[in-house]
């Protein structure tokens, strides 16, 4: 006798290879992989790597609003913390050695733990809605904590840093399959590696019965209660689980950039940006955080170009071009627009639609 | 659980914040100090409050309250300097010339942010009632494309906010500074607190808005027209917001686009001590943060938020729905 959970799981297993999203996933990880042959331009290089910690970033923020239903607005602590550990041990300590990177990892990861623990124990016990603005608060504190403590974090200034090895910025290895190997590219692996394994154990993590168990107080919390399961525990286990990876992505983002300040990794526009991708890409679904993010750096990547061209077209009308300037205006209204037409995000709205179709024909 | 212990922890803790400092702070010192912070209590408590009803009435965690605040400061500025332009008051000697400035930018800041406020309710909020999810996405939505309107309207860049002449410098009693403007600040506060809690207490309008804090179904059942009570009280708490932001700008005498982000997080944690949805713990979590803060400046400057961010964690796990009940 089977229960339903695991003849769910043995359907599922039987389609594994043969429902397109699978294909989906190959030619996505064959994309990221064959990026650097395909375009030699650093720029793109770049964007694609922001996009891949990102999607990690907001498919861990998924984790607690998409899959447990709480909302934190202070996801991007955690992901500050990560790259504040990397800076510090690299940049203020000099301990630019690989068993000291993997140790900043460590300890960023039990400290964000540990940190997220401690908060989802004190705020989440009366309402959910508590944990977001004790969250909020959290993070604004810990930004302005980071700009104070000049000597540990070097202020508003930040911190930048060497790194060991062969992710140092003058290692090269020579040419090998027509392109330069050099830290960047070495770094720019390392970090897919890293995200590619993130991303599966964020899989296991949601389709694992503690996953399962966070889904139905999302969908139903007094019925979970009644089912004798402890929500409140489960909350606090997601949000710490989302903050470890957040720290992981967070120090990747300082191995990729070399340079932590709080602006760049630690502020509100940065947590505003993480919103927006996971609603453009749609909540509980985890890959939405990949088109979220795709959306996202590319419209960033694009927008000075566009300003330069407004610019040139309309001279002379400064309220034009200010109005341009404000790119973030426009964001603000995408957030307004997509929570009243597709509350579901892009990847949700394809679902829908898939399933949709699928329903029709049988 | 309403051990007497319990009923009289508001005021204990109150008090301890008041008078602990007195042991480590020279006597003339706490009380410029005191003023201050009272001052700064009174600023968070315009903020907090809106914040706190709209909470407590309408259900909605309303991110949008920063930009609401900043538009208030804002409108307070292009007003003010107007107003001086045309008749000058501003700069005038006479005191009572001075508080009318003062007061019309501020009523008229009030005025068009409630407009705002009414705007942004009826487009923005209502479509996402009951879905706190939704409602946050959708505040920092309208958050931002206020911010970003301030920018496109007034410019990026920071301004001179301009301070009627009387109101700047200090008085000497006693050999103790008392500066001018935190006293008129407190002052105001305190006029719009006990109308507020007038309204609240002593007008129908207010039994309904409390009865609606408690339960919103049953006001309607009653046969209210409850979404006119909604429209009506984010209106009054933007309004508050704005009002808080002008005179948070007279204070620090500079605006800026993202003030209303800075002082949002201190609202938050105000309205969370104090208890949502409730006006005197709005007044109480207020002035026990500016005092707090203000002391711990003076003491130890680098610890001064870190001590805001202690009295939150330390009343929430005493009293996890904050100091005092909704609806007070």
């Amino acid at each position: 006798m089977m229960n339903p959970v695991q003849r769910f799981r043995l359907g599922e297993k039987e389609a594994r290879f043969r429902s397109p999203f699978f294909f989906f996933r190959i030619l996505l990880l064959a994309f990221f992989v064959l990026t650097p042959f395909m375009f030699r331009s650093f720029e793109v290089l770049d964007v694609v790597l922001k996009i891949i910690i990102f999607s990690a970033l907001v498919a861990s923020y998924d984790v607690i609003l998409g899959y447990t239903g709480i909302v934190s607005l202070g996801h991007v602590l955690y992901f500050g913390i990560g790259s504040y550990f990397v800076g510090i041990f690299m940049g203020k300590l000099g301990w630019t050695s690989y068993g000291h990177l993997a140790l900043a990892f460590l300890i960023a990861i039990v400290i964000s733990g540990i940190l997220s623990v401690l908060i989802g124990l004190f705020s989440l016990r009366i309402r959910a809605i508590f944990f977001a603005m004790v969250t909020l608060a959290f993070m604004e504190f810990t930004f302005i904590l980071s700009s104070q403590l000049r000597s540990i974090t070097g202020g508003d200034d930040g911190i930048s840093f060497k790194l060991p090895g062969i992710l140092a910025v003058d290692f090269s290895y020579g040419k090998l399959l027509g392109i330069e190997w050099t830290g960047r590219l070495m770094s720019y692996y390392l970090i897919l590696i890293i995200s590619v394994i993130l991303f599966l154990l964020m899989l296991r993590f949601v389709h694992s019965p503690v996953g399962r168990v966070l889904q139905s107080i999302r969908d139903n919390e007094p019925r979970s209660i009644a089912l004798g399961y402890r929500t409140y525990l489960f909350q606090v286990i997601a949000s710490s689980f989302a903050s470890c990876v957040a720290a992981v992505t967070g120090g990747c983002f300082a191995i990729w950039v070399r340079y932590v300040s709080p602006d760049s990794s630690l502020s509100v526009p940065i947590m505003l940006d993480v919103l927006l991708m996971v609603i453009v890409g749609g909540m509980g679904t985890l890959y939405g955080g990949i088109f979220g993010a795709a959306f996202l750096m590319v419209t960033r990547a694009f927008l000075p170009k566009l300003q330069i061209i407004i610019a040139s077209l309309l001279p002379g009308v400064p309220f034009a071009i200010r109005l341009s300037e404000r790119w973030l205006f426009y964001f603000g209204l995408l957030f307004i627009i997509i929570v009243y037409f597709f509350p579901k995000g892009i990847v949700g709205t394809a679902q829908e639609i898939f399933s949709r179709r699928k329903n029709s024909q049988d | 659980m309403n051990s007497p212990w319990k009923r009289w922890l508001p005021t204990l803790i109150v008090l301890a914040i008041f008078l602990l400092p007195l042991l480590l702070i020279s006597p003339k010192t706490y009380i410029t100090l005191t003023i201050s912070g009272l001052a700064m209590g009174m600023l968070l408590f315009l903020v907090a409050s809106g914040f706190s009803l709209i909470f407590g009435f309408l259900s909605v965690l309303n991110l949008a309250h920063g930009a609401l605040f900043t538009w208030g400061a804002y409108i307070g500025f292009t007003s003010f300097s107007l107003i001086n332009q045309w008749t000058g008051w501003g700069g005038s000697d006479s005191i009572f010339l001075n508080i009318i400035i003062f007061l019309l930018a501020l009523i008229i800041a009030g005025l068009l942010v409630a407009l705002l406020g009414i705007i942004t309710e009826r487009i923005v909020i209502r479509p996402v009632y009951g879905s706190h999810l939704f409602q946050i996405f959708i505040t920092v939505g309208a958050m931002i494309v206020m911010e970003e309107l301030i920018r496109i309207v007034w410019g990026p860049n920071d301004e001179v906010m301009p301070v009627p002449i009387k109101f700047m410098g200090s008085w000497d009693l006693f050999d103790v500074v008392v500066s001018k403007y935190p006293l008129i600040a407190i002052v105001i506060g305190l006029i719009l607190y006990l109308t507020l809690f007038m309204i609240l207490r002593k007008t129908k309008i207010g039994t309904i808005v409390r009865a609606g804090v408690e339960n919103p179904e049953m006001v309607q059942v009653m046969g209210h027209n409850i979404y006119r009570y909604f429209t009506g009280v984010f209106a009054a708490g933007s309004a508050l917001a704005a009002i808080g932001g002008g005179m948070w700008a007279t204070f620090v005498k500079s605006i800026h686009p993202a003030m209303g982000g800075e002082v949002i997080v201190f609202a938050l944690i105000v309205a969370i001590i104090g208890g949502l949805g409730s006006m005197t713990g709005s007044v109480v979590g207020a002035l026990l943060v500016g005092l707090s803060y203000n002391y711990v400046a003076y003491l130890v400057p680098k610890a001064a938020l870190g001590i805001t961010m202690l009295l939150l964690v330390i009343i929430l796990s005493i009293r996890p729905t904050g100091l005092f009940p909704e609806g007070t």
